[in-house]
């Protein structure tokens, strides 16, 4: 015990001593740290979304990396529990010394991680999944975090709308009782009477159950005429197969994440022909083909499901503001992340072609407007990005694009519903 | 090298708040053979109630009174012990695997609770800006975990000393009697189950305290930090560590979480980076090989427990 005591004390002196800012050091290769969930619940979801940050790796340095160093990029799981994410976040940013960070998508991981290390430590976290309102609102961040995908508010509203669109009456909800579900389900709840539609249920469910009988019941009980399901795609399957064989109705509305085949084949195509589902749309465009392009060309099967293209929009939007901050510290990158889709910029895109591009505008000095596998980047005050929704359906077992509803008509929505 | 000591300081603050419930863990079945099975309720009401006594009052939220930290600390212990006492009046009979299934059916319903009881708990979004004690004084992260990991070396000093005083006790040889056998401990007119609800309130109340502990140093509080996995990651750093010895229930919590996060490190070091959205899956293998490689090797655990009848007895 004393023997620790006295090694303890010479290891603090030792730290009193040294000098304390080593994280400015512009030593190659430049390490972006990020921490997915790759096992656990969400799994499955991931794969996708940790090769998309692979793809924008080989891009970014094939582009010319970042002020002249190659990028490495170090992943981490996090296994969806919180003490092990918070574990890998600080493994990465006090052994690694990562300059920025991405991650993660569960937002009751991604929220201990913004508090206890990635704003103490002033790193950068863009974030390609977590969707709860407060992590940009509240102050928590000191401003380090951001986030390229719509908050749930703007999939909230895009629902609402089209399920009055279509003519949903007594919708019965059945949600995900986490952060996520309850923010989608408040939105909801806002929007939809304002469109013409009415909610007969709410019934929030717990994740990873065997059965979800009791739930699918008491939605049920109320006669409802539609169902909107929001949640992940495991237990999704579980409850849209007990909804019909107890005799729901086959007009499902459905989140982002059963954008999956996964979810499509499990359940049976055949019995969801008449559903509909939500989604953050890529804009149309060439820097949204040139990403799918890419995307298919290395993995060899196609770039659909949720935060694969905001993956490769966080990495992008790391490296863009590295290259433009004038040395790579937590606050210099901070404030270059707004200066990625600057005022009377030349429009930059996708691939290490435009990468290279966007590099020779900076080193001019020149503004640059990022253009990236979701459409415009512009991160508002809050670290926050709006986007247009998609809506998808499934025909004969395959996802296919319904039509995408825009920047222009969302703002519109969002001004009808806001008042 | 300043690096690896920050991160080095914060993991050993993890490892001991987990030495913490690993202790109280150890008193319930190391000691008295009470197979707890929701740790990681007794955990989250710690936790909980030192959140919700020490944070900053906001308007949407009942609760959140600002209090000191120490109040927290002192409240977090008391409504662990609290819902201990209640739940262990009527459970405590049950034997076994029976209180198993009940306690594991308590922690989850205590999970589902703080996720769905939003007024009081802020539900799903967590409490946020949950006030980290002195941190004002302190520049930098690295300082603050310094002096936090002081303070639990204290702490877990404190709790570790008094435990070995009270097990070598009177008091501690009928827990033992009773883990041993129940019908010759009451048959030598002790009260098995008045014993047994101690034993089963006072490892809960550490438990509460290791929540609390948690909580002050992270600066968050959500429902996703008392999921099940977190009880069977108590259990097998007892099991490993050695089962009714307090340093092997420490040594445990070291192993346990060592095993976790360095596994993760070797995934990443080792795995091209092609590769590294199939490391995960990697990790999840060898951390369950290393489980089952240490219990075929060291079956009563690294330190199993000492034979040792009364602290007279040692001279």
């Amino acid at each position: 015990m004393k023997k620790w005591i006295a090694l303890s004390a010479a290891l603090v002196a030792a730290v009193a001593l040294a000098p304390s800012d080593a994280a400015a050091q512009a030593n190659c290769p430049v390490k972006i740290g990020g921490v997915l969930p790759l096992t656990g619940s969400m799994g499955p979801i991931t794969k996708k979304i940790a090769e998309s940050a692979q793809l924008a790796v080989e891009h970014i340095n094939a582009g010319g990396g970042v002020k002249g160093c190659p990028v490495q990029f170090i992943l981490r799981d996090d296994q969806g529990q919180p003490t092990v994410g918070v574990d890998a976040a600080k493994y990465l940013v006090e052994v690694e010394r990562v300059q920025a960070f991405t991650g993660t998508i569960s937002s009751g991981v991604t929220g201990p991680i913004i508090s206890s290390i990635t704003a103490p430590s002033k790193v950068v976290q863009i974030s390609c999944c977590s969707t709860a309102t407060p992590f940009t609102l509240d102050g928590r961040s000191q401003g380090y975090f951001f986030r390229t995908l719509p908050t749930s508010k703007t999939q909230a509203v895009a629902t609402a709308s089209e399920m009055a669109r279509r003519g949903l009456k007594r919708t019965a909800i059945i949600y995900v009782n986490t952060d996520f579900g309850q923010d989608m389900t408040r939105f909801v709840k806002l929007a939809l009477p304002k469109l013409g539609g009415d909610i007969v249920a709410e019934v929030p469910y717990t994740d990873n159950q065997p059965s979800y009988r009791a739930e699918v019941t008491k939605a049920l009980a109320e006669k409802p005429e539609s169902l909107l399901l929001i949640g992940f795609p495991k237990d999704a399957v579980t409850i849209v197969r007990e909804w019909l064989s107890l005799g729901g109705t086959q007009k499902i509305a459905l989140n982002n994440s059963m954008r999956v085949k996964d979810f499509v084949d499990g359940v049976g195509g055949r019995f969801l022909n008449e559903s509909f589902g939500m989604d953050n749309a890529q804009v149309q465009g060439p820097t949204v083909d040139a990403f799918n392009k890419a995307f298919e060309e290395k993995y060899k099967y196609d770039s659909k499901g949720p935060g694969v293209h905001t993956q490769y929009d966080a990495m992008m939007a790391i490296a863009l503001a590295m290259n433009i901050a004038k040395d790579l510290t937590g606050p210099s990158i901070k404030d270059a992340v707004r200066q990625i889709h600057a005022a009377g910029g030349a429009t930059v895109g996708t691939g290490p072609e435009e990468y290279k591009k966007a590099l020779e505008l900076i080193k001019a000095g020149k503004p640059i407007k990022y253009h990236g596998a979701t459409g415009p980047i512009e991160f508002d005050v809050n670290g926050d990005v709006t986007g247009p929704a998609l809506v998808w359906k499934i025909v004969n077992g395959e996802i296919v694009t319904d039509h995408v509803i825009s920047i222009d008509q969302m703002q519109a929505l969002f001004k009808r519903i806001d008042g | 090298m300043i690096g690896i000591f920050s991160y080095l300081v914060f993991f050993a603050c993890i490892v001991l708040i987990l030495g913490v419930m690993t202790l109280g863990l150890n008193l319930q079945w190391g000691y008295t053979g009470l197979f707890n099975a929701g740790v990681v309720g007794f955990y989250a009401i710690g936790a909980y109630a030192h959140a919700i006594l020490v944070t900053a009052p906001r308007p949407d939220l009942i609760g959140n009174f600002g209090l000191p930290w120490i109040v927290g600390i002192a409240g977090a212990m008391a409504a662990s012990a609290l819902a201990a006492w209640i739940i262990g009046l009527a459970t405590i009979r049950l034997r076994g695997d029976y209180l198993a299934i009940a306690t594991f059916g308590i922690a989850t319903t205590i999970q589902l609770v703080t996720l769905n009881w939003d007024s009081l708990t802020g539900g799903a979004q967590g409490l946020p800006a949950i006030p980290r004690p002195l941190s004002t004084w302190f520049g930098s992260p690295l300082g603050f975990n310094l002096f936090y990991l002081g303070l639990l070396i204290a702490i877990v000093g404190l709790v570790y000393w008094a435990l070995e005083r009270i097990l070598r006790s009177p008091w501690g040889r009928v827990l033992k009697a009773i883990r041993e056998d129940e019908t010759a401990a009451i048959a030598l007119g002790k009260s098995a189950q008045s014993f047994r609800l101690q034993a089963f309130v006072l490892g809960s109340t550490l438990m509460g305290l290791a929540g609390a502990l948690y909580v002050s140093f992270i600066g968050f509080v959500s429902p996703f930090d008392f999921l099940p996995i977190l009880t069977f990651q108590i259990w097998a750093m007892l099991i490993v560590g050695g089962s009714g010895n307090n340093k092997g229930a420490l040594l445990g919590a070291l192993t346990i979480w060592g095993i976790w996060a360095a596994s993760g490190v070797l995934i990443a070091k080792l795995v091209p980076p092609a590769y590294a959205a199939q490391g995960g899956a990697v990790q999840v293998i060898l951390i369950g090989l290393l489980l089952v490689a240490s219990l075929l090797f060291r079956p009563r655990g690294l330190i199993g427990e000492v034979p040792v009848v009364s602290r007279h007895a040692d001279d």
